[in-house]
């Protein structure tokens, strides 16, 4: 047969069935019409022979066979026959379904908001588990570099290097090609058109890991890495090439005020290529040089800042073990080199240094942080909502199906069979299903948008009824769902008695019934308990967390940050422009206090080496952080002294070198003695000495549950650092004067220089994200399965209230109090309640180690927790089944005897 | 198909009538009582076959695209389906009628082996 034979066949099958499925009424029509006519002209026929015209007919139909045969043959003979029952079906099924909206309704609601959470879970932990980036070449040969090392007994690992070690890095002889990537959001254009948008910070190796080529112009390549060149040139996001240039091409040469870089534009990249990160795509791409060179001075020359991620591409034939123990080499190669540039480092025999080539997705690296092994949690406890949502729809659909078990006798009567029963039943809880899809991935949708904030940075751009992977997950959810939810009830009816269900009317459901049921219900109630103890433990451990002690003040700080422009300040200059800033600061009403700072905690960590004198190598004795700032520092960041003094006007230039160390600092380097008076040589040996004069209260410096900092402060007038910033303390929440602040010091800043002011809060609060996210989800997912269950319990008692009308009626009408009726049916709830708890306490036992690591402060077998959930779990027991009970005890009796 | 069947008439092979429904039709387009008739006719009535069966070979022909079917005035002025070959429907009694010679100069000669 030719293809093009082959062709017309195919279409004319198509057509054919088409018409046969669609147009069955014409086509079933047609067939009686062809039947009846040929019928006649036999019937002629023998007529013509001497026949009288009824034998005529009556040969005519034997010599035919059976009618009604030949028509099924005929209809079988379409090919059609299994669509068009299952057409059937659904038509019957949506008929069903829209008789009962109320019923419908619930059904679709309870599974849309299991899949719905699923479907935004599901599009997080794709983009951070399974997606590579768009437009990757060859993702399979591509990895990500992870690092790590060991430091005082622990093993500290690094997902982000320096540019220095990025280069050594790239050096390794089994790597083909590297490229680090970075990103940040920086004010793109100058006056009324400035916007914070999010910027790629790339190497110029980078686009060669894609397959894209720019719109117009061309990207910036790998000469651009050479920290000497520094080339000032910026790469256009599509969309920002569109929205703020027309998608105009004379852009191209254009200078354009990136943060602090002002570039030329010289090129586009094509629509749909976000750059490093798919959720967040970059509205411009600046070459690291550029951006370090104005952001970071010195990021080239030191090992102190990594901020940079690092993607290789193996070469041929290179495994992943291979370029592992490659970059390890070259990591060792590197250590060694930084030895000799910095004092003090960690002798390679003791550090390890280690080089991973892992996944690109964070949740597959080597060590996933406390954030991502959440995220996972979090997706298991969607799953479970759906679980529940299932359990509770399977149980919705048996309790109907019990109202219908004499709409399925009848139908087995006239002939239906079992199979057809069953398929009938699942194609209903399928189209149930795929309704709560539609609407699941609206929920989810919604969902996202919360999701978004707590997990993923802002600015993110991603949806649920755009991905295309996320619709299809939640189809497939949906299908197994409508499968899970459909199986249990169409087995049941296809087992059910044809005579005692036609002989017994609606009431009754057999015990292998009420036994699904009781499961289903003691299922959700477990789980729903399971999932609000782990509720109850994150909260608790956010409690802990928000209860620590900073060692200094939240909510009235505000810091402030310069951003220079057109110019480039040198020490002096920058530290005089802070103090202008900070005494302009000082005269407005609301602000108490103002220092200058070095770094902000919980951001960023400063070290230097020192010595001590009569102590070996004291700065191995721990990591010792280096704060600095001027004369009202403490009762800025109300950072209470313990011994001694502060910073006062007397600590400035040229006067004795001041230092203040915090308790435990103290306590490492001097135990038992008094710290004041000590000398400590910032810098090493031939440094002078710094004084101790005062001891402050420790500090959480890098990590809100970490061990405290044993950090020391000095004086900013002493010390002279560049790069420092402000904080100023406000009377009262500091987040309402923040804009007044920012406008005033604005005013203060030379040309397009601007000034960022963050309330501390922010930060405190991005520092304690993990732990809000997890209380809140395990919250919120907590609560959902408990109305989850609670509606279940409820419809399962209301449901054995209605089948016991007569039962009760009968015993009101015996005398029975109300009040015994009422403990009878509530107990029963109470009862389904507290097995629940059992078995649902018991799993949080058991699995409870695996939850510990994620808690802080909290046992996973916390007493009160436990107590608490139960506590609440039994209360909405009684609460479920009290509202049937109170229908119960309103039977009247005369009625409920004669009811049927 | 167990229906019963004469003596003196002949069986038909599976698959069969297909081809003689395609090779009824090759001539001028019929509809179904005639098909019947033709092949009782020409057969010599030795081919009879069940009427009721031809039903469901037609629309099961029509649906390859072997066949079409076309809504027609019978010659006693009746509307009546008639059924016509298409070309691949051509190509098919050709096939057909080809592999069903070769099949029965097989089976004589295998027959008359001595």
């Amino acid at each position: 047969m030719s293809p093009a034979d082959l062709l017309t066949d195919v279409l004319s099958d198509l057509r054919f069935r088409w018409r046969a499925l669609f147009r069955r009424a014409e086509v079933e029509r047609e067939m009686d019409e062809e039947l009846r006519f040929h019928l006649e002209r036999e019937a002629a026929k023998l007529e013509r022979r001497g026949l009288d015209a009824a034998e005529a007919r009556r040969q005519a139909r034997l010599e035919f066979g059976g009618v009604d045969r030949v028509k099924e043959e005929t209809r079988d003979a379409r090919g059609v026959r299994v669509l068009e029952t299952m057409l059937r079906d659904l038509r019957y099924a949506i008929r069903g379904l829209r008789a009962r909206p109320g019923f419908t309704l619930a059904v679709v609601a309870t599974l849309a908001l299991g899949i719905g959470a699923n479907a935004a879970m599901f599009g997080i932990v794709d983009r951070l588990m399974f997606r590579s980036l768009p437009y990757l070449r060859d993702p399979a040969s591509v990895n990500r570099v992870y690092l790590s090392y060991s430091f005082r007994g622990d093993r500290i690992r690094n997902a982000v290097l320096e540019f220095r070690r990025y280069c050594d890095l790239a050096a390794s002889p089994s790597i083909a090609r590297s490229a680090a990537y970075s990103s940040a959001d920086l004010v793109i254009g100058t006056g009324q058109d400035a916007r914070e948008m999010h910027v790629d910070i790339v190497s110029g190796s980078f686009f060669d890991f894609f397959d894209v080529h720019p719109v117009i112009g061309r990207f910036f390549d790998a000469t651009a890495d050479s920290a000497r060149a520094a080339p000032a040139v910026v790469v256009l996001g599509n969309a920002l090439w569109k929205s703020r240039f027309g998608g105009r091409r004379d852009v191209l040469g254009q200078q354009l005020q990136v943060g602090a870089v002002n570039a030329t534009i010289i090129g586009v990249a094509p629509e749909g290529f976000a750059g490093s990160d798919e959720t967040q795509p970059a509205s411009a791409f600046l070459p690291i040089t550029a951006y370090g060179e104005s952001e970071l001075p010195g990021y080239a020359d030191n090992y102190s800042w990594g901020w940079l991620t690092m993607i290789v591409r193996r070469k041929p034939g290179v495994t992943v073990d291979m370029a592992s123990a490659d970059l390890t080499r070259s990591y060792a190669l590197s250590w060694e080199k930084e030895g000799t540039l910095v004092h003090d480092r960690t002798p390679l025999a003791l550090a390890k240094p280690e080089a991973k080539a892992g996944s690109l997705q964070l949740l597959r690296a080597p060590e996933i942080d406390r954030k991502s092994s959440l995220i996972l949690w979090i997706s298991g406890v969607a799953a479970i909502v759906l679980l529940i949502a299932c359990a509770n729809v399977a149980n919705l659909l048996l309790s109907r199906a019990v109202g219908r078990r004499r709409e399925v006798a009848v139908r087995l009567a006239l002939g239906a069979t079992r199979r057809r029963l069953i398929s009938q039943f699942l194609i209903e809880s399928l189209l149930l299903a795929l309704v709560a899809a539609l609407a699941g991935a609206v929920v989810g949708e919604v969902g996202q948008t919360v999701l978004r904030k707590l997990f993923l940075s802002k600015g993110t751009t991603m949806g649920v009824l755009d991905d295309p992977r996320t619709i299809l997950f939640a189809c497939v959810a949906a299908v197994l769902a409508g499968l899970l939810t459909g199986t249990a009830p169409a087995l049941q009816s296809g087992r059910d008695d044809l005579v005692t269900a036609l002989k017994s009317g609606v009431r009754e459901g057999t015990r292998q019934r009420s036994r699904t049921r009781s499961a289903l219900l003691l299922a959700q109630g477990a789980l729903s308990v399971f999932l609000l103890v782990g509720a109850g433990l994150f909260v608790r451990s956010l409690q802990h967390v928000a209860s620590i002690r900073l060692g200094y003040d939240v909510e009235p700080l505000l810091y402030v940050q310069t951003g220079m422009r057109g110019m480039r300040l040198d020490t002096a200059q920058d530290l005089a422009l802070q103090a202008r800033l900070a005494a302009e600061a000082r005269t407005m009403p609301g602000v108490e206090a103002v220092t200058q700072v070095l770094t902000v905690p919980l951001r960023q960590m400063r070290t230097y080496g020192f010595s001590v004198p009569g102590i070996d190598s004291a700065s191995h004795l721990g990591q010792f952080l280096v704060q600095m700032g001027t004369v009202d520092y403490f009762r800025t960041m109300g950072t209470r002294i313990i011994r001694g003094r502060g910073f006062d006007s007397t600590d400035i230039r040229g006067s004795p070198r001041s230092m203040v160390v915090s308790a435990g600092m103290a306590e490492k380097l001097w135990p038992g003695q008094n710290a004041l008076g000590k000398c400590v040589k910032v810098g090493g040996d031939t440094m002078p000495c710094w004084t101790v004069v005062g001891v402050a209260e420790n500090v959480k410096a890098s990590d809100i549950v970490g061990d405290d900092a044993l950090q020391y402060y000095l004086s900013i007038e002493q010390q002279r650092p560049a790069n420092t910033g402000l904080f100023v303390r406000t009377h009262g929440d500091a987040t309402a004067h923040a804009e007044e602040i920012r406008k005033r010091l604005q005013a203060l800043m030379p040309g397009p220089s601007y000034v960022t002011v963050m309330p501390m809060r922010n930060i405190v609060d991005g520092a304690r994200d993990s732990w809000r996210m997890g209380a809140i989800m395990f919250l919120l997912f907590g609560l959902l399965a408990l109305v989850l269950a609670a509606i279940g319990l409820y419809s399962v008692i209301a449901y054995n209230v209605a089948q016991r009308t007569q039962e009760l009626g009968l015993r009101i009408a015996l005398g029975a109090h109300a009040r015994d009726v009422l403990s009878m049916v509530v107990g029963e709830g109470l009862r389904f309640g507290l097995a629940g708890i059992g078995i649902g306490v018991a799993i949080a036992l058991a699995v409870g180690h695996w939850v510990q690591p994620l808690l802080y402060r909290e046992s996973a077998h916390d007493p009160l927790v436990f107590v608490v959930v139960g506590v609440v779990l039994a209360v909405v027991a009684v609460a479920a089944s009290a509202i049937p009970a109170s229908r119960a005890i309103r039977v009247d009796p005369s009625i409920a005897l004669r009811a049927e | 198909m167990a229906e019963p069947v004469d003596a003196a008439k002949i069986e038909l092979p599976q698959g069969t009538l297909d081809l003689l429904i395609l090779k009824a039709l090759s001539l001028e387009p019929q509809h179904g009582w005639a098909i019947s008739e033709r092949i009782r006719q020409v057969s010599a009535a030795a081919l009879q076959i069940p009427q009721g069966s031809l039903y469901p070979a037609l629309h099961r022909l029509e649906r390859r695209g072997w066949i079409k079917a076309k809504w027609g005035e019978s010659d006693n002025n009746r509307r009546a389906k008639f059924y016509e070959l298409t070309r691949t429907g051509r190509h098919q009694l050709e096939a057909e009628t080809d592999a069903w010679r070769r099949l029965t100069v097989a089976v004589r000669l295998v027959l008359e082996m001595r």
